[in-house]
């Protein structure tokens, strides 16, 4: 939506096109709605994965609209896709926006296969209705599923992140059920105390010291310990860490030496960088049917104000490789895998002088799974065109990103009713037709 | 944010003292908590506050562990350069921007490792200096700003800078916030870091603009862009006296920095830059028209500077920063939600003192003074630095420079001098305890005292007279030292995981004597209360 604000505080315009639905009905989605009723599936065995783009992924450098006038004048030729040269971007078969030809970064060669296949759908112009361009706050609000902070003190249902209150929803309990692959815990899992922090499985994930350390250590953190002092999560940080390191460690395959082995992605390919690392943990886990059902994985560097060409092209190539290896990987497993990505905006259509992109608004997301009606764009794409940006800069949001969300939740999550998910959110009726019937 | 609800205490609570020090210092020595019972918190302050105020060195026998510890560094060979594996002192302490500048030159053939070694110099000095550094209190604030104003020096360009990044933040550390924000402003570190040694006129980098309104100074809170967008309309804004900020004050002070840079060869028309990394400020880049920042209005063509001296002005002035930045310190001093009382008080002081050289000792005082410095403990985790520095202080562990123990702190969730965004460290408390860094938390006071790192580690038995030889002895001995009370640790839990009684000799894994005295010191490290502050 572009915000024509003559005086008129945003605040009420928000309010205004909240209540008028505008933000969640979403004109084009309508026609491509999922229609067979009741789509839950059984919810027993899937897996949600969470991909979180930190930083801000300039989402008009990994598809854009590469014949787009504005877009070409904007933007120096290697911060967007190009429509032929060796370097053109990969033409996407998409129907998203009348005579608008969509290009893919041509590093995302491996997830085009997969987008090819028709695993993998695209909703363009997703984002936060919130206007906030700070990285800490839309990420926030995004890990909450809010669209904007609640006034006074503890807003019933807001606290902690969507993904915690989702696997409430679920009845899930237990160890490994969900996992970060982060050196913490999110925000996305907060509220939910069994949460796990994995990021890497390749060293093993034991405890120090041998049996005795074990023992005394499984007494100092008994379960259900009392708080020390004033503080009452360190005796429960304690005992998910010793629970996890007891189940986990012994069910890792390991050599004559003791060290774990190296994991082998079947079908090849190979997990790249700290994306890969935190992919293939994933995989590990998705493998030992421990009863993961939500992985939370953070991928950084997109904060790229600076020298982004060069960045990007290498941000992607990883994403791209990883994702394919994993969905490769774990072709046992598609019935039950949903990935959903997410990042807390895009950036300014207008480069700036650094050879780089400074925060904006618009963003994508992708989802990939088995049932996925892919190898399409969705969504509704808003234009490049002066009065169709946000704030007069940046590419608009036309489709609430927890429309993606609910229809992922409603359809592989086996989730009826998301109103406990995400607090004060009507999804539209416009389901984004994400899944095959 | 998930908060602490105040529950009765599980074990004995420490005394005041023992709490203060592991709040204002890095843990009490033997000793330090009787001595300062003895002296009084305000005696005390007043020592810290002189060490702070005679200068940045840290002390002789500090300096010596400094100069004297080595690390390793060890790489393949590579494309231009040979293989290499050699203990190496710590020699870009301290240093000047342009003593380390080649080392991120793209045309120098240089492994990565010697190109980031200035993080991991630093890192393992920051060691050193919690554990020796009699200025504890002027470490523990040279801290909180590295957090405050975090940048990420595991990046190779950033690398070089953070020397002189670290020296500057010390030396302001309780000084004036003003200067403080000037140094950052101005220092190469942070120019790279945020990009704004990139900004030119015409489309300004606004990296560095919104992270100084958003991280540096006014604070979330007073980002209005929610509500507002139209400087006029935010409350306050026609008196010349915003409540907030809003995306067009982050456009606007964006372009007043623009020229603010590095010498780094850019060629300026006919004119090359020296390229030696050191600030800066290219006329030719700067964009001169008139501009208006928290309804400020700044005239077109001013002097060198002065656009961007103004914003500084404005935003360390301004009442949002005050309370923000006083928030934090009180939360990251004394852990759990800030009482809104002390924060009034802080913030009263900290705008009083604008002026003043030691404005952020006064503020720091007046937290060290409350009746909360004291209060709540165990209200937040310790981080893997204090908790490293704190074991080390209470028992004497030699401490060095050391590559690994530097990685073990980074598993544990402190990524010293890298973490990967600009807002520093989180503070809740989920992610200090998650699996993860608690499995690293236990390596980390098993490796110090068994000497993984540093041998030979922690020599126990020695220290330990008389309870040496008998179980439950021994355990109260590290209860005391580590927890400030012989009762304080849960001696069941020991004794009992380890099938011993309480009259006869410590013996762990089938061992006696050293080996178990040692374990039944890490035991206590790793037990609950010693995770605490």
């Amino acid at each position: 939506m572009a915000f024509n604000t003559g005086g008129v505080r945003r605040r009420d315009i928000l309010k205004t096109l909240a209540a008028a639905g505008a933000l969640t009905t979403m004109p084009g989605l309508g026609q491509l709605a999922f229609a067979a009723p009741g789509g839950a599936q059984e919810a027993n065995g899937k897996i949600l994965v969470v991909l979180f783009f930190r930083g801000g992924m300039d989402v008009l450098n990994f598809i854009g609209p590469a014949n787009d006038a504005v877009y070409i004048d904007a933007r120096p030729a290697d911060l967007r896709l190009l429509d032929s040269g060796d370097k053109a971007g990969i033409a996407l078969d998409s129907g998203l926006a009348q005579g608008v030809d969509f290009r893919l970064h041509p590093e995302a060669a491996a997830l085009h296969e997969i987008y090819r296949q028709g695993d993998l759908a695209i909703v363009h112009a997703t984002g936060l209705s919130n206007a906030t361009r700070s990285h800490f706050e839309a990420q926030e609000l995004m890990e909450r599923g809010l669209a904007e902070e609640p006034k006074g003190n503890g807003v019933l249902g807001t606290e902690g992140g969507w993904v915690a209150r989702l696997l409430r929803q679920m009845g899930s309990n237990g160890e490994l059920v969900a996992v970060s692959t982060a050196g913490g815990v999110p925000k996305l899992l907060q509220g939910y105390p069994e949460a796990l922090s994995i990021p890497d499985l390749r060293g093993g994930f034991g405890l120090p010291g041998g049996p005795s350390t074990q023992a005394v250590l499984e007494r100092l953190y008994p379960a259900g310990g009392q708080p020390a002092g004033f503080n009452p999560n360190v005796a429960r940080g304690g005992r998910v860490a010793l629970d996890a390191a007891l189940r986990l460690n012994g069910a890792l395959p390991k050599g004559p030496d003791g060290k774990v082995l190296a994991y082998q992605p079947e079908h090849g390919g190979a997990f790249e960088g700290d994306v890969g690392r935190s992919l293939e943990t994933v995989a590990r886990l998705i493998r030992m049917d421990a009863g993961l059902k939500v992985a939370c994985v953070d991928m950084g560097g997109w904060d790229t104000h600076e020298g982004q060409a060069g960045r990007f092209k290498s941000l992607v190539h990883q994403l791209s490789g990883s994702l394919a290896t994993f969905w490769n990987d774990l072709s046992a497993y598609h019935d039950r895998i949903t990935l959903v990505t997410v990042s807390e905006f895009g950036r300014r259509l207008r480069a700036n002088r650094s050879g780089g992109t400074d925060h904006g608004h618009g963003s994508l997301m992708m989802v990939l799974g088995g049932g996925v009606a892919g190898g399409r764009l969705l969504g509704r794409w808003p234009g490049l065109q002066p009065q169709d940006l946000d704030e007069r800069v940046d590419l608009a949001v036309t489709t609430d990103y927890r429309e993606v969300l609910t229809s992922v939740l409603k359809h592989r999550m086996g989730v009826g009713q998301v109103d406990g998910v995400f607090p004060g959110f009507h999804p539209g009726s416009g389901d984004p037709a994400l899944f095959r019937a | 944010m998930v908060v602490p609800t105040p529950v009765a205490a599980a074990g004995a609570a420490p005394s005041q003292e023992w709490i203060f020090l592991n709040r204002f210092a890095y843990g009490p020595r033997p000793g330090d908590a009787q001595a300062l019972k003895q002296q009084g918190i305000p005696h005390w302050l007043d020592e810290q506050l002189r060490l702070a105020a005679a200068g940045t060195s840290p002390g002789p026998e500090c300096q010596q562990k400094l100069d004297s510890a080595v690390m390793r560094i060890k790489y393949d060979a590579g494309e231009g350069w040979a293989a290499l594996d050699e203990m190496r002192p710590l020699r870009t302490l301290d240093q000047p921007v342009d003593a380390l500048w080649s080392l991120n030159q793209p045309d120098r053939k240089l492994p990565y490792q010697e190109r980031v070694r200035p993080r991991l110099d630093l890192a393992a000095a920051t060691v050193i200096r919690a554990v020796y550094d009699p200025a504890q209190l002027r470490q523990v604030m040279t801290m909180f700003w590295h957090d405050h104003f975090s940048v990420n020096a595991a990046d190779s360009y950033t690398a070089p800078a953070l020397p002189a990044y670290d020296a500057a933040l010390r030396a302001h550390a309780l000084g004036n916030f003003r200067d403080l924000l000037e140094a950052v402003a101005t220092s190469p570190a942070m120019l790279i870091y945020l990009n704004n040694r990139s900004s030119r006129g015409g489309a300004a980098n606004e990296n560095y603009a919104r992270e100084l309104f958003e991280l540096h100074t006014l604070g979330r809170d007073a980002y209005l862009n929610t509500q507002y967008d139209r400087w006029r309309d935010v409350p306050g804004a026609l008196k010349g006296a915003p409540e907030g900020y809003i995306d067009q004050d982050v456009y606007e002070a964006s372009r007043a920095f623009t020229g603010w840079s590095i010498q780094s060869g850019q060629d300026l028309g006919g004119y090359k830059a020296p390229n030696d990394g050191r600030f800066t400020y290219i006329e030719s880049w700067h964009d001169n028209y008139q501009k208006r920042v928290l309804a400020a209005e700044f005239d077109s063509y001013q002097p060198p500077q002065n656009d961007g001296h103004k914003v500084l002005d404005l935003v360390a002035n301004h009442p949002a920063t005050a309370q923000f930045i006083c928030t934090k310190m009180v939360r990251s001093l004394l852990g759990g939600e800030p009482s809104p009382e002390l924060v009034r008080a802080a913030a009263a002081t900290w705008l009083d003192s604008r002026q003043r050289p030691d404005q952020i000792a006064r503020v720091v005082r007046l937290i060290a003074l409350s009746p909360q410095a004291t209060a709540n403990w165990g209200a937040r985790p310790k981080r893997p630095l204090e908790l490293v520095a704190s074991f080390a202080r209470a028992t004497g562990i030699p401490v060095t420079a050391s590559e690994p123990l530097v990685g073990t702190m980074d598993s544990a969730g402190q990524k010293l001098y890298a973490w990967p965004s600009p807002d520093g460290h989180p503070v809740a408390d989920d992610y200090w305890l998650g699996a993860q860094n608690m499995r690293a938390r236990w390596n980390l006071a098993l490796g110090l005292a068994e000497g993984w790192w540093m041998p030979p580690g922690l020599s126990a038995t020695a220290q330990m007279g008389p309870a040496a030889a008998h179980s439950g002895q021994a355990v109260a001995f590290w209860s005391d030292r580590l927890l400030g009370s012989p009762t304080a640790v849960d001696t069941a839990a020991l004794l009992g995981g380890l099938s011993l009684t309480a009259d006869a000799p410590p013996m762990v894994d089938n061992k006696t004597g050293e080996f178990a005295n040692r374990r039944l010191a890490a035991y206590v490290a790793m037990s609950p209360a010693f995770q605490l502050r």
